[in-house]
């Protein structure tokens, strides 16, 4: 092409002359115009058709958060775990940057998740677009690795069993299982080594390869352009004037304008989480990774994070035959794997589900029903189902239950070629008013499952802590309490006793009232006990403290501190009723009495009081309450400043959300 | 028929929104880049590690010099001699900048001798000039090697500046002003803390 022929570029006012000769040496107008302003999508998109630009959003929120982490954090065994709670502590603006990283990596399943559905829902897999949807799967399995290996980075408990259990399923592999299992690991037991690979593998390998995937999707698309719920083909239908499709409007701006709608309410959601509930229940932050890494001790009950849950279902479901594990395996590999059949394996002459007969929508409405059940029951312990009719055998029940899932989930793609073949050539008949039904259906399912699984929440019964992080006098006399009782023998190494100006405190009064040991008031909270000393004097060194609210919860130490009672058959001659055979003795007997178990009596039943305390029963829970509440602050010295700024944030976001639905009005009065 | 009809445009009006959404992402934009570029400022840790430093100052004897760490930097602690101190005086013609108008120092170290008690010279041991350290030159004359009109001061290696014992910089050399002396106070005669003083 004749370069200097192009026409001067036009419409950007005083930047014309700039395009123009950008556009000169570089294809800006030819790429502008066939990827936006003349890339022609199907004008009734609906709500499902957000979360491809909102995947795309979270893809780059993931990579910029995720730069800014690896800028303090330390992939080494002894330094890593300390290395995120100093970015959540010490590093400023930290606990944002780590809160936005850990909310997004959920937020991106999700959002997959759903794009997935809308895929499915509306036949966006099927010819011409077979490709676009081979590599969504690449993507999705690009985000399995990503996430995988990104949850071992922090190395808290679950992290480390986490990948413990992940990397010994290839290790189910007969033959050479046992020696690939090693070579992941770099070692016998997921090291140093292994740690640092999977840093190497998440902060560049599996992104780049994500980023490749990512263009190859949008590519595929633009070549093809995209589907509709109707499932009809705009480009079938051109206006012979324009030669444009009539059904069709250029994404830009029209969709560019929507989608800023769309990312005003994903930045809503995704803002209250990340400064409302990071944690969200321990299942986007799980409690028992705020323990660090112990190769030693399993925790009492692991999952995995929530989307990986259905595949952790199906392979705790399948038992082992012929002497082999691998089934499982196989099972969960294949129930990714049959994504890429997809294409070929539906036949039906309609894409859409709004033309689709009866037996499809139940068969698909199965699929949706059994990768929720699947995901609830993977987060559950085994036993959950065991437990519902009382008298079946524990476990051997859960395990059908997971079984049965498992069926339907493969069922879908089973029937599915030959149910479509039954209902060929419905197309045209309207389907809205059916579709509005199983998306109504499948609300009520996403409301009952999390339902269900509170309903089966339990255990020892705990009593409420009465924590308040504003009532400073509280938080001052806990941070007393705290240092006077437990900084003797327990280490608060990720607090600074700088940080206790928080509680309205200057560097004097820290000084003189809270510091034994330490020289500077910027020194962490440590303890003078030697490890050798602490295992020889409780059995166990007592365990650093710093984040012990995070991991146990305000409601459990509350009980726990007000739980002690003589048994002279312990070591110490203490027991307590929500840790049983604890290694600690009642440090603060002096101020709570002793309690002493009646006979006959089970735990968290009734106590006589022994000989009376300094306080009486009401001083004393509110002693141990302030205690608790302190904890709670010192678990996440940030936490009144999060909720503080992100209700600064949400007041933005409602106001942008606004801006946006005007803006988007504003142009959509073209689209008729 | 196409999708879109352009017929109720009005270009405006639409502007004003547009305007209107760039500036409330613009003002998203900045409040994003609020956390992470922040994060680049000193934490928590590197801020207590800066912490003042505290030294004992009774053990070092006159003409010597003890250098400590402050934020990564070595201080010096040098106890100057009578002769010393009376050197300092007759330096002035020398020097760039002998009454230091332009050196970073606390104003409660004045004149000559740049220190709070004069025998007792406290001072960032980095050169103004691009970051080395300066070695001491302590003897007057040929005795240093550094010629025999060597006042006694302080030499940096990497591009010959030279400072006499107040660490003034001599005409004539490459860094631009006298060397910093860093806030710092007396607990008591024996003790003093490099890195805080009275006011903070």
């Amino acid at each position: 092409m004749a370069v200097m022929n192009k026409p001067p570029v036009t419409g950007a006012g005083p930047l014309n002359g700039v395009l123009t000769w950008f556009d000169q040496r570089f294809p800006l107008m030819v790429l502008w115009k066939s990827q936006l302003t003349e890339y022609y999508a199907p004008k009734n998109f609906n709500v499902w058709y957000f979360f491809g630009s909102l995947a795309l959003l979270v893809l780059v929120i993931q990579i910029v958060s995720g730069i800014f982490l690896t800028m303090n954090y330390k992939p080494s065994a002894e330094h890593a775990f300390a290395s995120v709670e100093y970015i959540m502590r010490d590093v400023p603006g930290g606990w944002i940057i780590r809160y936005i990283h850990s909310t997004g990596a959920s937020a991106f399943f999700i959002v997959v998740y759903l794009h997935m559905a809308r895929g499915l829902m509306y036949g966006s897999y099927r010819k011409p677009r077979e490709l676009t949807w081979i590599f969504g799967v690449l993507i999705y399995l690009c985000l399995m690795a990503e996430a995988f290996f990104g949850y071992l980075l922090p190395w808290g408990q679950m992290s480390f069993w986490g990948a413990q259990v992940i990397i010994n399923l290839f290790a189910t592999i007969p033959i050479i299982g046992e020696d690939l299992s090693v070579w992941i690991r770099g070692d016998y037991n997921i090291s140093d080594a292994t740690l640092n690979r999977f840093f190497a593998m998440h902060v560049i390998a599996i992104p780049l390869a994500l980023l490749g995937l990512v263009a190859a999707h949008l590519m595929a698309l633009h070549e093809t352009g995209s589907n509709n719920p109707d499932g009809i083909e705009i480009y079938e239908n051109l206006d012979p004037k324009t030669g444009t499709p009539v059904d069709g409007i250029p994404f830009h701006p029209y969709y560019s304008v929507k989608d800023l709608v769309g990312v005003a309410v994903f930045l809503i959601v995704f803002s209250a989480v990340v400064f409302f509930s990071p944690e969200v229940g321990g299942y986007f932050l799980e409690y028992n990774n705020f323990i660090p890494a112990d190769p030693l001790t399993t925790p009492e009950h692991i999952a995995p994070v929530w989307y990986f849950t259905p595949f952790y279902a199906m392979l705790r479901a399948v038992p082992s035959f012929f002497n082999m594990q691998v089934w499982g395996v196989i099972v969960m590999g294949a129930a990714v794997m049959i994504f890429f059949a997809l294409p070929w394996l539906d036949r039906g002459r309609v894409k859409s589900i709004r033309y689709r007969g009866p037996i499809y929508k139940a068969f698909f409405a199965a699929l949706i029903v059994s990768f929720l059940v699947l995901g609830y029951l993977g987060v559950e312990p085994t036993t959950v189902w065991g437990e519902f009719p009382k008298g079946l055998p524990h476990g051997r029940r859960g395990l059908h239950r997971d079984l049965g899932g498992s069926r339907a989930h493969h069922g879908l793609f089973r029937f599915l070629p030959a149910h479509a073949l039954v209902h060929r050539g419905r197309q045209g008949k309207t389907g809205a008013a059916e579709a509005h039904v199983m998306m109504k259906k499948l609300i009520l399912i996403l409301l009952v499952v999390p339902g269900l699984a509170l309903a089966a929440g339990g255990g020892a019964k705990l009593d409420k802590a009465p924590a308040n992080l504003h009532d400073r006098l509280s938080l001052q006399r806990g941070a007393q309490i705290f240092v006077n009782h437990c900084l003797n023998c327990h280490a608060a190494s990720m607090m600074r006793y700088s940080k206790l100006g928080d509680l309205g405190l200057n560097d004097g009064q820290i000084r003189e009232n809270l510091m034994f040991a330490a020289d500077k008031v910027g020194d962490p909270m440590t303890t003078t006990l030697e490890t050798k000393d602490g295992k020889s004097w409780f059995g166990v060194m007592p365990p650093d403290l710093s984040l012990v609210a995070r991991s146990r919860g305000a409601d459990w130490l509350y009980t726990y501190m007000r739980g002690f009672y003589r048994d002279p058959a312990s070591r110490s001659g203490w027991n307590n009723v929500v840790f049983p055979n604890v290694g600690m003795p009642h440090v603060l007997w002096e101020y709570q009495g002793e309690q002493v178990m009646q006979p006959g009596d089970k735990a968290g039943a009734k106590f006589a009081v022994g000989e009376p305390g300094k306080l009486s029963p009401a001083e004393y829970d509110k002693y141990v309450g302030d205690l608790v509440n302190y904890l709670v602050y010192m678990g996440e010295p940030a936490r009144a400043k999060r909720v503080q700024i992100g209700i600064v944030v949400l007041f933005f976001l409602a106001v942008f959300f606004v801006i946006t639905v005007l803006l988007k009005k504003e142009y959509w009065k073209d689209v008729r | 028929m196409t999708a879109i009809v352009l017929d109720q445009v009005d270009e405006m009006k639409r502007r004003l929104h547009i305007v209107a959404t760039s500036a409330a992402g613009a003002v998203a934009a900045g409040g994003v880049a609020v956390p992470f570029l922040g994060s680049w400022f000193p934490s928590a840790r590197a801020l207590a590690a800066g912490g003042p430093v505290e030294i004992d100052v009774a053990k070092i004897e006159p003409g010597q010099q003890i250098t400590v760490e402050w934020r990564g930097k070595p201080v010096w602690i040098l106890r100057r001699t009578p002769e010393m101190l009376a050197q300092l005086e007759k330096n002035d013609g020398m020097l760039a900048d002998p009454r230091s108008t332009s050196a970073k120092q606390p104003d409660y170290v004045k004149g000559a001798a740049r220190s709070i008690k004069p025998e007792l010279f406290v001072a960032v041991g980095v050169c103004t000039h691009l970051g080395c350290t300066p070695t001491l030159k302590k003897e007057i004359g040929a005795a240093s090697d550094m010629g025999t009109d060597w006042p006694g001061g302080y030499y940096c290696p990497c591009h010959n500046s030279r400072f006499d014992l107040s660490a003034r910089v001599f005409k004539g050399a490459p860094a631009p002003t006298n060397l910093e002396i860093p806030p710092h106070r007396y607990l008591s005669d024996a003790r003093i803390v490099v890195g805080e003083d009275q006011k903070g």
